[in-house]
């Protein structure tokens, strides 16, 4: 059902069912005010000489009763009376004129229960009798009944029609009100519709009621989606490239890889004995690419901007052992000496265990793959929870100092930082870089005594 | 108790290699290939249990739910995933250390032997080094060349290394434990008083080794 129709029926039911109760209410108060009128009415023809009358000629009081109406008494009831008819009775409801009508057992009922006054309606409701018992006991004209017509019965036309005609002014003026209101719906509605089409535009209700702000919380709404589906449609182009940079990425390391290969196997092939150094650059490629996936994933992590998204107690002494156990391998075979020294206690530390890691690992990695055969890498952890170093120190072929800030720049986007360090070391630097500052550590950069690249990764609260 | 090691693991190429490192390694490998298998398993039964986390059946970390209601045993963890999440919940429930795949057999011989050394990890009164036995109640050295005359800080120097056998010591660490800061506490005084300690060492010498870029360690020898 439209909202115009339900609107001017759901006023008009209201109405009808309202006008119906008062006029029940009506009819009640109506009825009420008839039996207390009689009674009076009664009382007052008794004493104003109707009672000698009476007395003097029961058997034929009231004589003829044609139309009589009552005048307006004085009293609580002011009423005027339709017409009514007067009959007298002995205290035992019996009447020595035989015209008058046998007295109605309910009235009689009420009377014996001691009521002074009794009143009934007929059960169309057409007629109201009242039976008052006069101030005197004896004689036959002890107790008066009162017969009149009315009033109306509350479901009558008389009551009813009123109401049935006001419902329908009311109907009326609410089909005509609700004009603007489903006006401006069908306006809200049409802007809703074309929400993701190409004809859409802002959502606009002027005013200030509610269907205004139903029109706000809608244009609310479809701002917010548009950002989402923004939001979306970026991140569904950043991760294309992140697929595409990463197979780009991924690529290299394997046809390296692939070329290691396929070189032995040419010199097997050709009956040379390979020396078990020989197998060591494909080794070497092997680990090289596992740690270009985890760099790529951390790095995907950090360019989303995702945070830490794990803080819990890290065991850096653990830590710091796992990182130089993965590397050893790679070490031993390239005749580099990988040391590590940790302190007795261990330290503990809040962080992204992953990324914390990942870092470290980048920072060993480096010194390893880039130094040279029968070199020296050396791993410190030092100091305790409060404030702790971690040093990498190489004998290797270091960073040129004016190389140093821009490989530990903070920033990996695109391909920029891979290209411009060729084979990902700049990729593992800038991830240990960032990992850092997120973490509150201060990495730096500087030369080894003799030779090579000293890293030192230091959490030092005060300093901050 | 033997060399037993439980190795729960789906992959059938990685879990072949895994058995075959472990067997070179002197160690006696039991592989079992899904978690519902592995389940009725008593951990106590092995020296260290290592651990896949994608099972079939059970899941990884389920399994070491239930080892940890009833076994103190060390159990590594092997994981495919780079997930923080996964790596903390694992140590959380009692895993001792985890490897991520992929890694060299070097790297999980490695984390499994720390598992095995770190109870063994707190001194007793009675070090033994190789040939070097460092009683710390009586503050006495004996070498194959019979009980050595020490210097107090040469003793404390030694004692400090052999507490942390086979791993390097820093040079500050030695002379922050050893030297006193009222006199010449420097690292300069340090390798005086470590040449001091290798002669008096005679054969064991080679026992005590400067490690490049850290300082000292001693070592069980060949």
């Amino acid at each position: 059902m439209k909202l115009r129709a339900r609107l001017a029926l759901t006023l008009g039911l209201a109405t009808i069912s309202l006008l119906v109760l008062l006029g029940w209410a009506q009819s009640r108060w109506h009825s009420r005010l008839r039996v207390d009128a009689l009674a009076e009415a009664a009382v007052h023809r008794m004493d104003s000489g109707g009672r000698e009358r009476c007395e003097a000629a029961p058997e034929r009081w009231p004589g003829p009763q044609g139309d009589r109406r009552l005048h307006r008494y004085p009293g609580p009831s002011r009423h005027r009376f339709p017409r009514h008819r007067v009959f007298a009775y002995a205290t035992d409801f019996q009447s020595p004129n035989p015209d008058n009508p046998a007295f109605p057992p309910e009235l009689a009922q009420q009377l014996e229960a001691g009521k002074d006054v009794a009143s009934h309606r007929s059960p169309d409701e057409r007629r109201t009798q009242v039976a008052v018992r006069m101030p005197w006991d004896e004689g036959p004209c002890a107790v008066v009944l009162m017969r009149a017509k009315g009033p109306p019965p509350w479901f009558s036309g008389a009551v009813l029609m009123p109401a049935f005609l006001v419902a329908l002014v009311v109907i009326l003026v609410a089909l005509f009100a609700a004009g603007p209101i489903v006006r401006r719906v069908r306006q809200l509605t049409e802007s809703v519709r074309k929400i993701g089409s190409a004809a859409e535009e802002p959502i606009r209700v002027e005013g200030r009621d509610e269907i205004a702000e139903l029109g706000t919380a809608f244009e609310q709404s479809r701002q917010t989606i548009h950002a989402q589906l923004a939001s979306l449609r970026e991140r569904e182009a950043a991760l294309r490239n992140y697929i595409a940079n990463t197979t780009h990425d991924v690529m290299l390391p394997l046809s390296v890889l692939q070329g290691h290969l396929v070189a032995l196997q040419q010199r097997i092939e050709g009956g040379e004995i390979l020396d078990a150094r020989a197998i060591v650059p494909s080794i070497e490629e092997s680990q090289y690419l596992g740690s270009l996936l985890h760099n790529l994933n951390a790095a995907a992590r950090l360019e989303a901007n995702e945070g830490l998204a794990h803080e819990d107690a890290i065991d850096l002494n653990r830590l710091v052992e796992r990182v130089i156990d993965r590397h050893r391998p790679i070490a031993k075979r390239k005749q580099i000496a990988l040391e590590l020294a940790v302190p007795e206690r261990a330290i503990e530390f809040t962080g992204d265990l992953t990324l914390l890691e990942q870092a470290l690992g980048n920072i060993v990695q480096n010194a390893v793959r880039y130094n040279r055969a029968e070199g020296h890498v050396a791993v410190l952890l030092d100091g305790s929870n409060d404030a702790w170093t971690l040093t990498v120190v190489d004998d290797g072929p270091g960073i040129a100092e004016s190389d140093r800030d821009r490989v530990l720049e903070p920033s990996f986007r695109g391909t920029e930082a891979r290209t411009r360090h060729p084979h990902g070391m700049g990729l593992g630097l800038h991830i240990a870089s960032d990992v850092a500052e997120r973490h509150g550590l201060r990495l730096a950069l500087s030369d080894t005594e003799g030779g090579g690249l000293t890293v030192e990764l230091r959490f030092a609260p005060r300093d901050t | 108790m033997s060399n037993r090691i439980l190795l729960v693991e789906d992959d059938v190429a990685l879990g072949q290699q895994v058995v075959d490192t472990l067997s070179q390694a002197g160690f006696d490998p039991h592989w079992v290939q899904d978690g519902d298998a592995a389940r009725g398993l008593n951990p106590d039964d092995y020296r260290v249990v290592v651990l896949d986390l994608m099972l079939p059946g059970t899941y990884g970390m389920d399994l070491l739910k239930r080892y940890r209601v009833k076994s103190e045993v060390p159990v590594l963890i092997l994981s495919a995933r780079d997930d923080t999440a996964d790596k903390i919940r694992g140590l959380k429930l009692g895993a001792d250390d985890y490897v991520t795949k992929p890694f060299f057999p070097e790297e999980l011989l490695a984390r499994i032997q720390a598992c095995l050394r770190r109870p063994n990890l707190v001194g007793t009164e009675r070090l033994v080094v190789g040939t070097i036995q460092v009683d710390l109640e009586r503050r006495e050295v004996t070498t194959t060349d019979g009980t050595l005359s020490l210097t107090p800080v040469e003793f404390e120097i030694l004692a400090l290394l052999a507490r942390r056998k086979g791993s390097a010591v820093t040079r500050d660490a030695l002379v922050d434990a050893a030297l006193d800061p009222a006199h010449d506490a420097s690292r300069r005084t340090l390798d005086v008083h470590i040449s001091r300690l290798r002669s008096k060492l005679g054969n064991d010498a080679a026992q005590l080794e400067t490690v490049w870029g850290i300082g000292y360690r001693l070592s069980e020898g060949s």
